[in-house]
């Protein structure tokens, strides 16, 4: 049944013409000729064996090109193979100051705006290893899953592509960490999987959240990349405020503290401009390096040729019936001038069908 | 021996054979010609407001589906049904304006990052929860312009907070600049919009004075006078809470075919989870892709015919003959 299901037809409808191969069964393409009587015919093999194999013959050009028509083809199947790459689950802040410059100004000429540059950097990162799978998270207020974990770079890209539009409003890392976790599938813990925060700011983890995102992170072990897009001259993660050391007051010094808290490998790379990003990148990549199954689609196999091959065959054979065929009839006419063969005789099969 | 071969060739059933033989063995040497055929480039804008919630839709197996859920539905299947080559960008809308989520992505051979992006639309993406559709709308149009693409705006045409009586915002771009296609999701009936609290779960539905039954910005309307309470400075509005239905939903047709006129787009109402193909291939820009024809069928058919004819038709011309009466039979002695 495995086999046979690997089989299929684009379309199967016309398979419903298939009893008209049953045709040659009752008609046939040879002459008639009548005979005063079959039962004087003496019975003879040879005949037999012909008229059967002309049957079978039609039967096989009908049911051929029928079954051509339907296109037949075999299913292609899934190979699991193994190459060099990671899972990479890309969160990606998308609030309203990604679209300004690395100084907090409005991209104006030459200059890039965070969201350009990273657009830019990550576009060139996603696809440079044909293995690595992706999953783009967005988060402002609220997370959007943008893609789920693929190896279809093109979609990946697409969904970079986006990432320099007009942003919303807030910050919530909390729900948007939850959401890049949960893109990561139940395969082998083997694969090496990452998050990649991209943002420029931080938020307050609500400790109520803090608790289910550790449970979360211990089970899957991802490695955590923060590329913390830093603003000039605004405060840097490992800076301490100067008046009381809140979450409040230095959202991205705690969001940093509570990252090492996590017991999973993390880093932490803070960019004040594209070079930096690009080199932070390059970094990430160079750590991402560890065997991936991943999964090679083979196309599937177009049959009609065979299909047609049957009832070319078919065709030959009822073509070298309808060559070599006598006609009695005509032979009577020439009696006069010539004496039947015994090849005539054989032929006379036609009579016994 | 020749003359009987020559006798042979004669034969009509031999010939039509012969052309039979002829039309299969050509199916191994023709090619496919290539064709260009119309694809469509689109962006989609799903709305994911509340009232995207009610559930007036019936799925197949009658459990009832929300709006939301159908135009996902629709959405999905439209990308499967679409030809390759064609290309879909998705963005939500909420508030005031669509949010991009991707940049065209072909429907093919990226059909499964596509087709899981559009079955886990959310209505907990959305950031607000206003849903000032005439605003999406003309942003939405400003977006296709810029990704070059025709537009699918699905959604239900309920304005919240409601227009303020003398209209909302007018367009102002080219009419028909940018082609496309608006779909009114949701019944005619008015329905109930559940309610969730903000951890997400089902509460329940909307009240009356749980909603803004009316706006009450800009100058009040023309019948104020008459209204209960009216006072010019104190009580523009009337002295009473307004009174309505704007707690409950329908798609708001007439209002949708408004906003499709006045951007120059098409209306179409989504009428369950499919049929959005041929509104969207009449309302968008047909965008040439290259394809192929195989021609093999055409032999192949061709062939079919002519072989059963070979063998049927003697017989029925035999059967016609005797005028549908059995044949002789001979009988053995």
């Amino acid at each position: 049944m495995t086999l046979l299901s690997r089989f299929g037809t684009t379309l199967p409808l016309v398979l419903w013409l298939l009893p008209l191969a049953l045709l040659p069964l009752v008609a046939s393409s040879q002459r008639r000729t009548a005979v005063s009587a079959i039962a004087a015919v003496p019975f003879d093999g040879v005949s037999r064996a012909i008229g059967w194999a002309l049957k079978l013959a039609g039967l096989f050009a009908i049911g051929g090109l029928i079954l051509a028509l339907a296109g037949p083809y075999r299913s292609g199947e899934t190979v699991t193979r193994t190459g060099i790459g990671a899972q990479v689950s890309m969160l990606i802040d998308r609030s309203g100051s990604m679209n300004e410059t690395f100084a907090g100004k409005q991209p104006s000429g030459a200059e890039e705006s965070k969201a350009a540059a990273s657009r830019r950097l990550l576009g060139d990162f996603v696809g440079s290893r044909a293995h690595d799978q992706f999953a783009v998270t967005a988060f402002s207020t609220a997370p959007m899953l943008v893609v789920p974990m693929t190896d279809r770079h093109d979609a990946v890209r697409a969904a970079i592509g986006a990432i320099d539009r007009p942003g919303l409003d807030y910050t919530n890392v909390a729900r948007g960490l939850a959401m890049a976790l949960s893109q990561f599938g139940a395969e082998a813990a083997s694969i090496s999987r990452a998050v990649l925060l991209v943002s420029d700011g931080a938020a307050v983890i609500d400790p109520k959240i803090q608790g289910a995102l550790r449970a979360e992170f211990a089970k899957i072990r991802p490695n955590l990349y923060w590329l913390f897009l830093r603003t000039k001259g605004s405060p840097s993660i490992r800076d301490k405020p100067a008046g009381e050391d809140t979450p409040q007051a230095a959202p991205e010094r705690h969001l940093d503290l509570f990252f090492k808290s996590l017991g999973t490998p993390y880093r932490a790379f803070e960019a004040e401009g594209p070079e930096a990003v690009a080199e932070a990148i390059r970094q990430i990549e160079s750590l991402e390096r560890d065997p991936i199954p991943y999964t090679e689609q083979r196309p599937r196999r177009d049959l009609t040729p065979f299909a047609y091959a049957l009832a070319a065959f078919g065709l030959l054979v009822l073509l070298a019936g309808k060559l070599l065929e006598a006609d009695p009839g005509r032979a009577e006419r020439r009696r006069m001038t010539r004496s039947p063969t015994p090849r005539d005789i054989t032929e006379e099969r036609r009579l016994a069908a | 021996m020749r003359s009987a071969l020559v006798h042979n060739l004669c034969d009509r059933r031999l010939q039509a054979l012969a052309v039979v033989t002829g039309l299969v063995l050509a199916t191994f040497a023709v090619r496919t010609v290539p064709l260009t055929r119309d694809g469509i480039e689109m962006l989609a804008v799903v709305d994911i407001t509340g009232s995207m919630n009610v559930r007036d839709y019936q799925r197949a197996d009658g459990t009832a589906a929300s709006r939301l859920d159908t135009a996902k539905a629709a959405l999905r299947e439209l990308v499967s049904q679409l030809p390759c080559g064609s290309r879909l960008a998705l963005a939500i809308f909420t508030e005031r304006r669509p949010f991009l989520l991707f940049t065209p992505i072909e429907v093919c051979r990226d059909f499964s990052p596509l087709d899981g992006a559009l079955g886990s639309l959310d209505w907990r993406m959305a950031w607000e929860g206003d849903s000032r559709i005439s605003a999406g709308l003309f942003r939405s149009i400003e977006m296709a312009a810029s990704l070059g693409t025709d537009l699918v705006f699905i959604t239900d045409g309920q304005e919240a907070p409601p227009l303020p009586s003398i209209g909302g915002p007018s367009y102002e771009g080219k009419a028909g600049a940018v082609r496309g296609l608006i779909v009114g999701a949701g019944g005619t009936a008015l329905a109930q919009i559940p309610k969730f609290d903000d951890r997400g779960r089902e509460t329940g539905f909307y009240g009356e004075t749980d909603v803004q039954q009316e706006n009450r910005f800009g100058p009040p309307p023309t019948d104020a006078e008459n209204r209960p309470g009216y006072d010019a400075r104190n009580a523009p509005f009337g002295g009473t809470a307004a009174k309505g239905t704007e707690h409950l939903s329908s798609v708001r047709e007439p209002y949708l075919k408004t906003l499709a006129g006045e951007t120059g787009l098409a209306y179409a109402h989504l009428d369950g989870p499919g049929g959005l193909l041929r509104p969207l291939l009449d309302a968008g820009t047909p965008r040439p892709l290259p394809g192929s024809l195989d021609l093999r069928p055409l032999l192949g058919s061709a062939a079919l015919a002519l072989l059963l004819a070979v063998f049927a038709v003697r017989p029925l011309r035999a059967l016609v003959r005797r005028g549908g009466s059995r044949p002789l039979r001979w009988k053995k002695a």
